[in-house]
């Protein structure tokens, strides 16, 4: 948001939204913050369209049909058996936390994660979005728009990790906005966490608190 | 989504932060969720969450039980926010009694909700950390900021807004609570945790400095 001068009245001073920062998020809209209700959000068309779709957690992603930006990854895996033992699921939101970021820095972080060889998350939103999977690419139509978050998500092999984060500590100098990011895995047969030991051993930051599937869902894949 | 991930702070405050929350699996079992979803949701408000909510609907903060409850779909994905451990394990009790055949997750430090797991008779399937942030700190708030912030995971919670909640809360236009539950209101899972942000910005109050 910018204060601009009314032109014809050189004493009013009103606030105008910066279109080109706007996320489209619509939080603004629905917290009802404007006393006088002039907050107002066009109809927006292809590219902008998916700002929306990146930045409104209310919006349903018509391939995912999940609302948010993600995907169900771990959420459901005792159901779908998506992670299996000796392979970690990672994921890495462009923007988050509340930075937001361009499509030109997620195509840095794929096409970085591409020369790998890794394999990007088929169901998952920037997927959709890309040109060339084999390479990162991303629908040149977008790469300047700009959204809340964008997650990019792909399973690697257990012994492929130190490459893919010596490749993300490279590449996080690159960009224009910060990334977080998610490890998962099964649990091991005795109960442990896989990656624990590896990440603490490198002196890497591994959070304290964070996400347990309890095995509820039925009916079970076989993981 | 890792919309309950990525949650910041030191172990005693993060030690009075859970999420229990569940979602169908599209494909697999989705067909008669959103029943299944509801009587989920029942077994957390037995157990007074200080928030709960559905992604399709809202918030209690902002809808009312009854909304929340009828809306509930088969693409919901239903939340309670808890703050003492007791209530995790007895709620998963009670689920793995329900057997409703939803997928179950729980957010919190994950050495207690392995002991609440343990306690209710379950074990963990699949687990989750945050690696941290990489790339430019410099476009970040304050930690103390994003303390309050990435209880929001979506974002929906900014900086901008926990600041102006401190102002008004040093200036005795609010208090605390009223700060807190202004910045619940807007995560519209409800996943937000009003009780820990009251506590957080009771901490950062004092340190606050006004301009005359």
């Amino acid at each position: 948001m910018r204060f601009e001068r009314d032109r014809k009245n050189q004493t009013r001073i009103y606030y105008v939204i910066d279109e080109d920062e706007c996320v489209e998020c619509s939080v603004c809209l629905r917290s009802g913050c404007c006393p006088t209700e002039a907050l107002h959000q066009p109809e927006l068309v292809w590219p902008r369209t998916v700002r929306k779709n990146f930045s409104d957690p209310l919006k349903i992603h018509p391939e995912t049909r999940i609302p948010g930006r993600g995907t169900e990854e771990m959420k459901t895996n005792e159901v779908t058996g998506r992670y299996r033992r000796g392979m970690y699921g990672m994921a890495f939101e462009l923007g988050r936390p509340g930075v937001g970021a361009r499509f030109r820095d997620v195509e840095k972080v794929a096409m970085a994660l591409a020369a790998l060889g890794i394999g990007f998350e088929e169901n998952n939103p920037v997927t959709k979005l890309m040109a060339d999977r084999k390479q990162g690419r991303i629908n040149p139509e977008v790469l300047d728009e700009k959204v809340l978050s964008a997650i990019v998500e792909f399973m690697i092999p257990a012994d492929k990790l130190p490459e893919v984060l010596s490749v993300l500590d490279r590449v996080s100098r690159e960009i224009d906005t910060v990334f977080s990011g998610d490890i998962i895995a099964r649990v091991g047969e005795d109960g442990s966490v896989p990656y624990a030991r590896e990440i603490a051993a490198r002196g890497r930051f591994l959070s304290i608190n964070g996400k347990s599937n309890v095995g509820l869902g039925r009916p079970l894949a076989t993981v | 989504m890792t919309h309950t991930l990525h949650r910041r702070g030191d172990r005693d405050s993060l030690s009075r932060d859970y999420i229990v929350f569940t979602m169908s699996a599209k494909g697999l079992n989705e067909e008669g969720s959103a029943e299944r979803m509801k009587k989920f949701l029942g077994i957390l408000l037995e157990h007074d969450p200080v928030n709960y909510g559905d992604m399709v609907t809202g918030n209690c903060h902002v809808k009312s039980r009854e909304e929340i409850l009828g809306n509930i779909q088969s693409t919901s994905i239903v939340h309670g926010v808890f703050t003492e451990e007791r209530a995790v394990i007895e709620i998963l009790a009670k689920l793995k009694a329900a057997d409703l055949g939803m997928s179950v997750v729980v957010t919190g430090i994950h050495d207690e909700t392995e002991k609440s797991c343990r306690q209710s008779g379950l074990a963990k399937h699949t687990v989750e950390n945050s690696l941290g942030i990489f790339g430019q700190y410099r476009k970040l708030p304050a930690d103390e900021v994003l303390q309050l912030t990435t209880m929001c995971g979506h974002g929906m919670v900014p900086a901008n807004l926990v600041e102006r909640m401190l102002v008004e809360i040093k200036r005795g236009k609010k208090t605390p609570r009223e700060g807190a539950l202004e910045l619940t209101r807007p995560c519209h899972c409800g996943i937000y945790n009003p009780v820990r942000a009251e506590q957080l910005l009771g901490r950062l109050v004092p340190l606050v400095t006004l301009d005359a």
